[in-house]
């Protein structure tokens, strides 16, 4: 077994408060119970889920959660804000986490990588909700 | 008649054209008319889940903003924007019910909209047709339309996420939805169940994660054959694009995979009540409906007098 | 006998502004270009038709006391007391490549080669600074909806200056989105005027070829004199 040891510095704390303030949530309201994850129709393709990387978010783990895919395969369908017995808008917080990547000028989708093959086939609903998503 | 103030939105003018001519044409008939605002702007989807960005929610308060003054010039309109679009909906919904509840927000986005005299006073409600259909219409009158009875077409109530969530915008209960269900019954069609009915279908991440929706539609179709379906039935355009497109691209990879045609609940109705069948715009679909429907004798049938 | 003016009355009035943050002193009387050249700038790109028509002109300012961005364009702006303002001789914004030919008048033309059109924000940033005064916002709008032909209405008094693109918080190139939807409604929406097929015709029977041949032989001297003595009576209605 091994173990390994967390910093909480001012650095993590800057973090929870960023993600505080962006989402409008208690971070530390959640108690882990992961109804979050279990009703997520989308925790097959997560590589970390929901309820843990609210913990990561609960310990300042910045760069951890940063290197998640866990919020850009959230799609918001806010099945987990509705479900939370805490009354989290869980989804907010994979949105604000998603802001503060975009915030530190990160695009997600770089859309002049798109195919032009692609533009042309793709509804204009999804390109919109997209980049709202997925740029900054 | 009641005249309603209607915003489009961006794909009813574009991929999902047979969405918004159905929806019109019933629209008349139960008169409950669909108006189109003479002038709007993207409603902003998907809605900012932020507390902070302000920039973000300008779009939908101008929609709501233009919409007041559209109601002006009709008749006897209550001051209501229907859409059609879930996605709409929940963002008109979402933003109109902050506002009205954080005057803060609203003022900093008047500060931003008092130059182009549109400023919003939080004096709009917005619905989505459905509700108008349920709550004002009532399926005894929908009922009463239908000259075409959907015999034979075994139909599965696909919501998405969109009608169900959040809180502030369902438009019915969010686990145990009927306004579709009920909808579906009242036009004469089989009904069938399927336990999928708001799995997501990966929306947006049509656009860079193709895998991701390819995998939810397989789930959310295979659900809803096994129970026998024959069609599914949705109220938003990218679900609708989704699903359809989806459908079309795994049939070429897998032998065997028979895909079901994916309708707008007004495609269903105009069907049942005996429009022409040009207005469904079918050619923009990707799995045909319109064999299904011969086979079934709901079209290309001459009236019975 | 009058009473001969002082030099105090007799100057013009001046105001004082700042170009690219150093002041100048200028007639009253003058446009933002015209002050410029009075201030000593000379300017090699950045003026055209000096008329208001070809956009090259573009102007950003703030006054004294104001903290709003104002736009316009040089040739057709008086200059006021406190103006702090720069001319912008170029707005960097690549333009689509593609065959008007092989396109539809739908929106996914446009956004094959303008996608961020998707970014849009109905902010209105784009209307406020235009100085046609065109609603900017509204026609980006209508190409994301494929209402092409509102879209070339709307946008058809564009001069290309390009405030509109610098301003966009989607950043967007909203002056060449017009373009295209503009190109786009001329070619499929629009039926080919007359005039045009005919004058096509004319060029392409040869009507013009002898009186070019005799512009082609003049001498510089006499081509200048054409020039200044020409007039747009059509000869063979006179």
């Amino acid at each position: 077994m091994s173990y390994e040891y967390l910093k909480f510095g001012k650095e993590e704390k800057d973090f929870i408060a960023k993600i505080e303030e962006i989402s409008g949530q208690n971070i530390y309201s959640c108690y882990q119970c992961g109804k979050c994850s279990a009703g997520c129709v989308f925790s097959d393709k997560m590589d970390i889920t929901v309820n843990q990387l609210i913990h990561l978010i609960q310990l300042g783990q910045k760069e951890k959660v940063l290197k998640a895919n866990t919020h850009w395969v959230c799609s918001s369908c806010l099945t987990c804000s509705v479900r939370c017995p805490r009354e989290i808008d869980v989804a907010a917080l994979m949105e604000a986490v998603r802001e503060y990547s975009l915030r530190e000028d990160y695009e997600k989708v770089i859309i002049s990588e798109i195919s032009k093959e692609a533009l042309d086939k793709l509804p204009n609903i999804a390109l919109v909700s997209n980049f709202r998503k997925k740029t900054g | 008649m009641v005249q309603y103030s209607y915003f489009p939105g961006c794909n009813l003018k574009t991929n999902a054209k047979g969405f918004e001519e159905t929806a019109i044409a019933v629209s008349k008939k139960l008169e409950a008319e669909l108006v189109e605002m003479p002038s709007w702007n993207c409603c902003g989807t998907v809605h900012t889940l932020t507390s902070d960005n302000i920039m973000k929610r300008i779009a939908p308060i101008r929609v709501l903003s233009r919409s007041r003054k559209h109601v002006e010039t009709l008749k006897e309109s209550p001051n209501q924007v229907v859409t059609l679009c879930s996605m709409c909906n929940s963002t008109l919904k979402i933003v109109n019910n902050e506002v009205k509840k954080d005057q803060e927000i609203l003022d900093k986005i008047n500060y931003q909209l008092e130059e182009d005299e549109e400023t919003y006073e939080t004096d709009m409600e917005v619905k989505h047709f459905l509700e108008i259909l349920r709550d004002i219409v009532g399926y005894e009158k929908i009922s009463e339309e239908v000259v075409n009875p959907l015999k034979g077409l075994k139909v599965s109530p696909y919501y998405g996420c969109m009608l169900l969530h959040p809180e502030e915008a369902k438009i019915d209960d969010e686990e145990m939805p009927d306004v579709l269900e009920s909808l579906v019954e009242s036009l004469g069609a089989d009904l069938v169940m399927s336990p999928l009915f708001k799995f997501c279908c990966g929306s947006y991440h049509i656009v860079d994660q193709e895998y991701i929706v390819s995998s939810q539609v397989e789930k959310i179709v295979e659900a809803a054959k096994r129970r026998g379906a024959n069609a599914l039935v949705v109220a938003c355009p990218l679900c609708a694009y989704n699903i359809d497109q989806q459908q079309k691209a795994m049939a070429k990879n897998t032998v065997g995979k028979s895909p079901i045609p994916v309708f707008y609940f007004t495609q269903l109705m105009a069907i049942a009540m005996g429009e022409p069948v040009k207005i469904n715009h079918f050619q923009d679909h990707f799995i045909n409906p319109e064999p299904l429907l011969k086979e079934l004798g709901l079209i290309g049938r001459k009236k019975a007098k | 006998m009058s009473k001969t003016k002082t030099k105090e009355e007799n100057a013009t009035p001046t105001v004082k502004i700042y170009i690219m943050g150093s002041m100048h002193e200028v007639p009253a009387s003058l446009t933002i270009m015209k002050a410029m050249e009075y201030a000593g700038f000379k300017f090699k790109r950045g003026a055209g038709c000096r008329a208001g028509f070809c956009g090259a002109c573009a102007t950003l300012y703030r006054k004294a006391g104001d903290y709003r961005i104002y736009a316009a364009l040089a040739c057709q702006t008086q200059v006021e007391d406190g103006m702090v303002l720069t001319q912008l001789p170029f707005v960097p914004a690549p333009k689509g490549i593609y065959d008007v030919d092989s396109l539809q008048p739908t929106a996914s033309s446009i956004l094959k080669f303008y996608p961020e059109v998707a970014r849009c924000l109905s902010c209105n940033a784009c209307s406020k600074v235009c100085p046609q005064e065109i609603q900017v916002m509204d026609y980006v709008q209508y190409c994301l909806q494929g209402q092409i032909d509102k879209a070339a209405e709307l946008s058809f008094d564009c001069v290309q200056c390009g405030l509109c693109a610098i301003r966009c918080p989607a950043e967007i190139p909203q002056y060449h989105v017009g373009m295209l939807a503009r190109r786009l409604h001329g070619k499929y929406n629009m039926s080919t005027p007359e005039t045009l097929i005919e004058r096509v015709e004319e060029i392409e029977n040869g009507v013009f070829e002898e009186g070019f041949k005799e512009l082609k032989s003049l001498s510089k001297d006499d081509l200048k004199k054409r020039y200044i003595e020409r007039d747009f009576v059509d000869q063979k209605k006179a």
